[in-house]
């Protein structure tokens, strides 16, 4: 086990020393730049701190969606997974085998808003 | 790509001494304008000496950036769409001179007038003193927008565009997403809705695909040029409507929802009566759907020219996170 700062404690400090001390003394020219590279740092940081509870429960509903056995998975396997069940999913969407099926649209809805909490939490928030 | 090479200027200075038929031709700047992630612009000053363009001059050189995205025409194509908008009177740029020998700047490029006036969208949404009367200006793009849409296929100068009424595009953005590496079905489930609602018979003339605030200037608080032709195509008029309607191009102005500028009314009264065109509830979300399923696919389009490696950039990476945001307004418009 790493000692702290964890990832997501180390991304914040280096931000915050982006924005506080870098940026006033940087040119016009690299501001744009500047806030791009904070705004990455602040998905990467929310995006380890969220950890794999996201893609999990988005799991666990796709099992239930399909009505298939739940299974509990971890690291690469769940991605793994997730990214076939997804394929599937899109497929059936397409061809119209998902015309009125209920659940789905909250599905994607608590898909949409857990990528959103992580990508740009201040959209949801409108 | 820089253009800004001694060598590359005085070949640029020969091109245009020839193309404006003047005596001699002295680049005085040359420098990229901001914007732009799939075009390049570049600020061109010139002294010409001699010809019809005698004098001081203020262009614009507009070439291809490093990468293409799938949707876009050629420089020699917008050349075109820009030469038949500006014989229709429209509100944009006069193109002057294409070029498509490489040996100039290693690619084709176009230069054309450049126009006075104020572009960035988060400027124009934000700063009041930009638009003092938000109405006028939006019945300006209305009026202009209406009139763009009087031209109407076959148009001979305009063959290469293509045709894409709703159903065709359905067809097309399905096939750019069966492209990308990973799955997104909740643009599957946009494209399914779009196409469950798609409408029974369309009307096709030109549009430009890419009419929305961050893409005209505004001077004095007019609108003085539309910009980025390189959209454009025959399709269904109110796909512009939707576009310049949709949230994801309204900056700083969410809540005012034509371009983020006006109220719905100050653009559609003055649309439909300029057009002869009803706008229906209806047709302004559905088309709003499809803005935000167009844009989503171009950004992850730009996502993966960072991804693959091609073309290492922060803009274009970060472009694959605002994918999220997108899909979250097709389920809330659909709702």
């Amino acid at each position: 086990m790493n000692d702290r700062p964890d990832a997501t404690e180390l991304l914040e400090i280096a931000r915050r020393t982006l924005l506080d001390e870098l940026l006033p003394r940087l040119p016009d020219e690299l501001r744009y730049s500047t806030l791009m590279i904070a705004n990455a740092m602040a998905i990467a940081s929310r995006e380890h701190a969220a950890g794999d509870a996201a893609a999990s429960a988005e799991l666990a509903r796709l099992h239930e969606l399909y009505g298939e056995a739940q299974q509990t998975l971890a690291g690469s396997a769940l991605y793994t997974v997730l990214s076939s069940y997804n394929r599937r999913l899109g497929a059936d969407i397409r061809a119209g085998r998902c015309d009125g099926w209920a659940g789905l649209r909250d599905h994607l809805a608590q898909t949409t808003a857990d990528k959103l909490a992580v990508a740009d939490p201040k959209v949801l928030a409108r | 790509m820089t253009l800004n090479t001694p060598d590359t200027r005085a070949r640029i200075e020969v091109f245009l001494r020839a193309a404006a038929g003047a005596d001699a031709v002295r680049v005085t700047r040359l420098e990229r304008m901001s914007g732009g992630a799939i075009q390049e612009n570049w600020a061109l000053d010139a002294t010409v000496t001699g010809g019809a363009w005698s004098g001081a001059q203020e262009w614009v050189l507009r070439t291809d950036a490093t990468a293409m995205v799938e949707m876009s025409l050629r420089r020699s194509e917008e050349f075109q769409v820009l030469q038949v908008a500006h014989a229709a009177g429209l509100s944009a740029p006069r193109p002057l001179w294409l070029c498509t020998d490489p040996a100039v700047t290693g690619r084709e490029f176009f230069v054309m007038q450049r126009l006075p006036g104020v572009a960035s969208g988060h400027r124009v949404t934000r700063e009041r003193a930009l638009v003092p009367d938000p109405a006028r200006l939006a019945r300006e793009l209305a009026v202009n927008l209406a009139r763009l849409h009087t031209i109407k296929p076959p148009q001979p100068q305009l063959s290469f565009l293509k045709v894409t009424p709703a159903r065709g595009s359905i067809a097309i953005y399905r096939e750019y997403l069966d492209h990308l590496p990973e799955p997104h079905p909740v643009l599957e489930w946009a494209l399914r809705w779009c196409e469950i609602h798609a409408p029974q018979t369309e009307e096709i003339t030109f549009i430009h695909r890419d009419y929305r605030t961050g893409n005209y200037l505004v001077h004095n608080g007019q609108l003085t040029g539309v910009l980025d032709w390189e959209f454009a195509a025959f399709g269904n008029p109110l796909e512009d409507v939707g576009w310049i309607f949709a949230k994801c191009w309204r900056f700083a102005g969410k809540h005012l929802p034509a371009g983020g500028i006006a109220e719905p009314a100050d653009f559609l009264v003055p649309y439909q009566r300029a057009s002869g065109r009803t706008v229906t509830a209806e047709a302004l979300v559905y088309w709003q759907v499809m803005a935000h399923v167009r844009w989503a696919i171009i950004a992850l389009q730009q996502a993966q020219r960072h991804l693959s490696g091609k073309e290492p950039s922060l803009e274009l990476a970060l472009t694959g996170r605002i994918v999220a945001a997108f899909e979250h307004e097709i389920l809330v418009l659909t709702r």
